[in-house]
Formats: structure tokens, sequence, C-alpha cells
């Protein structure tokens, strides 16, 4: 079994350093606290590590996020529902609000700046998030993103509750990243239970998992054409992944393929015919090859997606951004290829990489992503289709401390579950990829025009369910 | 085509209340050529002002609570609230989790309860319907 997870103790003194040390070589997921517990989050080839910081009676945590800014969510966070008192945050705003409230807003002051605030509801099929742009004439100077309308306070009531009965909710606290994050709590379950599944299921997961990426990077690329205004495009993308969402239905009984992948396996039932589901694939891949050329040769729409939200390697670095994003920017983030998990072991998977970090790279490393989808859903359709798919596993849930990553659409999506004797649940913390990326939507917006904050934020489209929880 | 037809256009107006995300994808899915909603003159308005139909997604979340409420309100009579999904209609999986409340739909009076999760594109399709032919009983 590849991709352990272990766990040391640092003291919060040396916390910083290690640290340090770490982001030179390690993918960085995070941090999440339990109770009085803090545990600091790195994915490196060798699997995920975990710093483990035990806070002694009313000490305090010192703000990580002062250096790397990606820790501030986390620990307001951690500020807010496990009651760890954060020491000098750089936004020590607090994370969830009330219902009457309108939530403190961080807006740029000087001659001639104004403001314009947009949301919680949007004139579109959008999530909630109020954004609060502060402009000189067209160009923006700041933008304050704030989140957490769709906070539901999910974890807290995780807890307590049995983990195997709780899979169908895993698969629904967001509707973009249902497979990966399914996989990655099927994961951290069975890692727990020392379960191994046989090749097949393990293909089948992959299968499902691309699937999903395809059609989310689909809608994307739609959404990135909407944005600049290029609605042929957008239809055409809706198009071809409507096709994908009957393939989906077809393939698992769910447009969406949620609740596919459960602890123990794949559902049953689950790609009853793979064949047909390989031949409308082998069509709609050409399909979607045709639209992808066309659309990323159109020279009108290219010059409104080069050069727009760019996003340059060291800032996208010091962020610690995920999925196409952080690789349109150069970064190597796919958990596909650090840390290889289930069938992607045997695949000699490589990522795709661009420079640019505007918004056309984000666009492209999808294109070329889910020509890598393609190729990996035929690899594992032709290993599921010789043989035959069993029923899950029966998987007794065991105790123990695990933080699990896959790579979702968007980027690493990671489970972090605490179990107690018979299963039940001390702790489920989810880190997902959207939560690493929204701060950077933001800056990737600063000297862009105002009207092209739609495409910049379509050309990130991260999600908010699973970042307010 | 008979001028009765118009009276079936809407202007929706789409409120997200802990949804998800999974009904914003089928709801996003009409917009495809397969279903082209915009044929029935159908279509997303950028205003509550404009709309002739709210749908709703979600158990209710606190922080959204505020918002949903003065978005109906902001809306012209006659007005059809849509529930979207088993979370906004009161048994989905977030209804009463956490803080999420009990169907977005349910606090915001819906008339119209398109079940699923999520609903499926037909579905959605059938329940707009639905509302355009109440609002045609109520224009009249
Ligand atoms: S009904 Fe299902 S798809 Fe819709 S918001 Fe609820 S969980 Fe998501």
């Amino acid at each position: 079994m590849a991709s352990k997870y272990s766990e040391r103790p640092v003291k919060q003194g040396d916390l910083p350093n290690v640290v340090d040390e770490l982001m030179s070589d390690a993918l960085p997921l995070g941090c999440y606290a339990t109770q009085r517990t803090v545990r600091t989050l790195f994915l490196s080839r060798s699997g995920v590590r975990g710093l483990r910081t035990a806070l002694d009676g009313d000490e305090k945590w010192r703000s990580l996020a002062q250096r790397y800014p990606f820790f501030s969510y986390h620990e307001r966070e951690m500020q807010a529902l496990q009651e760890i008192v954060v020491q000098s945050s750089p936004d020590e705003r607090p994370l969830y609000f009330s219902s009457d409230a309108i939530p403190e807003a961080i807006v740029a002051e000087g001659k001639g700046i104004s403001g314009v605030v947009v949301g919680p509801v949007h004139a579109g099929i959008i999530e909630p998030g109020r954004f609060t742009i502060s402009t000189g004439g067209e160009s923006v100077v700041h933008i304050d993103a704030q989140l957490s309308y769709s906070h539901r306070a999910l974890e807290p009531w995780f807890e307590g509750q049995e983990a195997l009965a709780l899979a169908p909710r895993v698969a629904r606290i967001c509707g973009n990243c249902s497979v990966a994050r399914s996989w990655a709590y099927a994961r951290a379950i069975e890692e727990l239970a020392g379960v191994e599944l046989d090749d097949c299921t393990e293909f089948a997961r992959l299968v499902l998992a691309e699937m999903e990426r395809v059609h989310v990077h689909l809608f994307d690329i739609g959404s990135i054409a909407a944005g600049a205004g290029y609605d042929r495009g957008t239809t055409a993308a809706l198009g071809l992944r409507e096709r994908i969402c009957q393939v989906n239905n077809v393939a698992s009984g769910h447009r969406l393929l949620f609740d596919s992948v459960v602890p123990g396996g794949v559902k049953a039932g689950i790609f009853a015919d793979p064949g047909i589901v390989r031949t409308t694939l082998r069509e709609l891949r050409d399909d979607v090859a045709r639209f992808c050329d066309a659309l990323l040769a159109k020279r009108s729409l290219l010059r409104r997606l080069e050069g727009a939200g760019v996003v340059e390697r060291p800032l996208a670095r010091r962020f610690a951004a995920v999925g196409p994003s952080g690789r349109a920017s150069g970064i190597a983030c796919d958990v596909r290829a650090i840390a290889p998990y289930g069938a992607y072991r045997g695949c000699a998977f490589s990522e795709e990489l661009a420079g640019g970090g505007d918004v056309y790279a984000r666009a492209e490393v999808r294109v070329r992503e889910i020509e890598r989808s393609f190729d990996l859903i035929e690899r594992g359709l032709r290993e599921v289709e010789g043989r035959k798919l069993s029923a899950p596993r029966q998987v007794d849930a065991a105790a123990g401390i695990i933080t699990t990553v896959v790579e979702g659409a968007r980027g690493a999506e990671s489970i972090s579950l605490e179990l107690s004797k018979g299963g039940r649940i001390d702790r489920l913390h989810v880190i997902s990829a959207a939560y690493r990326n929204w701060p950077l939507v933001t800056r990737a917006m600063e000297g862009n025009i105002v009207p092209d904050f739609p495409l910049v934020n379509k050309s990130f489209n991260l999600c908010y369910s699973c970042v307010d929880r | 085509m008979s001028l009765e037809k118009f009276l079936h256009s809407l202007g929706i107006r789409h409120l997200v209340c802990g949804s998800c995300n999974g009904c914003e994808l089928e709801m996003n899915a009409l917009a495809a050529p397969q279903y082209d909603i915009s044929q029935e003159g159908w279509g997303v308005v950028a205003s509550p002002r404009h709309a002739d139909v709210i749908t709703v997604t979600g158990p209710m979340s606190e922080a959204m609570r505020h918002a949903a409420q003065m978005t109906i309100e902001a809306a012209s009579e006659p007005l059809v609230v849509v529930a979207v999904g088993d979370c906004a209609s009161g048994d989905g999986v977030w209804c009463e989790a956490g803080s999420a409340g009990p169907g977005a739909g349910r606090e915001l009076e819906a008339s119209i309860f398109v079940r699923g999760c999520p609903p499926s594109p037909d579905a959605l399709r059938e329940g707009l319907r639905a509302a355009a032919t109440l609002l045609d009983g109520r224009k009249s």
C-alpha cells in the first residue's frame, strides 16, 4: 500500500522552522485543530506527513499566516470552531457570521478610489459569495472575498456519527468534487482498517474520478467562454458536458456520479456494460477534442484570455496553489503524480504544466488534462471490461488518525479522519482545493479591469460549498 | 405561434441557500442545447425585480437567511417560488444538519417542489413549466 500517513510531534516554538524546511520539497495542505491539538499537513512523495502540535492550557496559536498567507483561512476556522485563540493573525475577522450581519470588508483607501459590492445573490446560477471591489477607475486595486454564506457547521455535526453510514453525506459536501472526496474518504476508512482492494475495483474508481474531471473541466471551460462573452463556446461546452453526464448515468446510475465510490469499493452494479461506456466515450472524445482545438484557435477569444488574471509562479507558490490553477502557474501539484494512489500507481502519470499563469494557461491546462483523462478512462475501462467487478467489500471501521489526499478536478482534496473504536467519528475535516485557491483569485484580479472579474473568477471556477461547509 | 405562448415566458432568479452545488450543475444544464430553455422564453435574470420565478436550493444556511428573504421581498407579484432538490424540499441530506435549516423551499414558502438529489434537467423543466402554468392563472 502506497502513500501512508505519518505524523510526529512538533513543539509550537519549532514549528516555523520545520514548516520552512517542508515547504521546499512537499506540497502544503494546511492545518486543522481537534480541540487543543493542531495538525499541520504536507504531501510528500512518501505520503501525507502531519506535524502534531499540542497546545497547553491556554496557550495561543502563533499565526503562520504572516509568513505563509494560505494558513489564514485555516487559522480563522480554528478560532471560530475550536476556540483556539490565534495571535498576530493578518486577518482577525471572524470567518463565519450570522444572518443579518453584513460581514466586515477590507477596502482600499486613497484619492479616486471607489467601491463596488456584489453578492451574495448573483445574476446567474452560482453559489453565494460577497465581493467588495475597490477600484481606481476601471482598474481593480483590491478585492475582498467574503465567503461562508453556505456555512452549515457540518464538521461539528459529524462528530459522534458512524463513519460508514456518513459516506452518502460526504459525497454531497460538494457536487463538483463528489467522486474525489468520496474516494479520499473511502481510502481513509480503508487504510485505517488495513483493507486492500483488487485491481479491477481500483481501475473502476480511477475511471469514475476521471469522468468527474472531464465533466467539471468542460463546465469550467464553458464558464471561461461565458466570462469572455463568447456564448457559442459556452453552449457547445455545456452540450458536450451534458453528453458526459448521460454517460455517467449509464455507467453509475447518477448523472454526477454521486455515491459511486463507497467504503470497500464501488457501488454495486456499476459499469454493468463497460463496453457501451467505452464506445460512447470514444465518439465523445473526438467531439471534445475538435471543440477544444477550435476554441483555443479563436483569435478574438484568445485576446480576452491572454494576459488576463496573471498569477506569477512565486505568488502561486507563496499561496500554495493547487489544481489546474496551480499547474497553469508552473507549480507541480498533481496528487496523481506526486503521491499516486489506487490504480494511478501503475499508470506512469505525468502532470500537465504551463507557465503563463493567465486565464489562457488555466484553460489550456484543462484542455490537456481532459485528453489525459480520456486516455486514463480508456485504459481503465479495458481493465474493468475483461473482469468481473465485485460488490463493495465489508469494512470494519478501525480506530486511528489519518489524512488522505485525492486529485479532484479543482486540485488536492483531502480528508482528515479521526475515528474511535467502533468506527465513530471523533473528527472529520475537509480541506478542499477551492479553500486553498480562493485567496489567489482576488490577487489575480489586481490591476485587471472590473469587467474581467467574471472571466478571471471563472478561470478558477472555485466551489463554495466544500469551502464553507 | 399563438399569442398565449408568451404568457409562459419566465424570468428566473436563482437563490443558493447552502446547496452542495449539485442542483446548480443541473440548473446550468438547462442552458445546454439538449434542453435550451431560452427557446421557451425562459431565462435567468439579473435582478429579483425582473423575476417571475425564484428557484431556491439548499437546506438554508444561517448566513443566507436574511439575503434570501430580501430577495423574495424585492421581487414583484405575481411570484412563484420553486424549491429545487431534496435539500430545499425539506428532506435532503443537509436538512437540520449542523446549523442548516429545514429546507430553503419550506422556509420561503415555495409552491412547487422539484424532487431529486439533484433533480434531472427534465424534472427541472417540468417544475418550471408548472410554475409558468401557475403564473398564467394568477396573471389573468
Ligand atoms: S438536493 Fe442533493 S444535489 Fe441538491 S443541494 Fe442537496 S445534496 Fe446537493
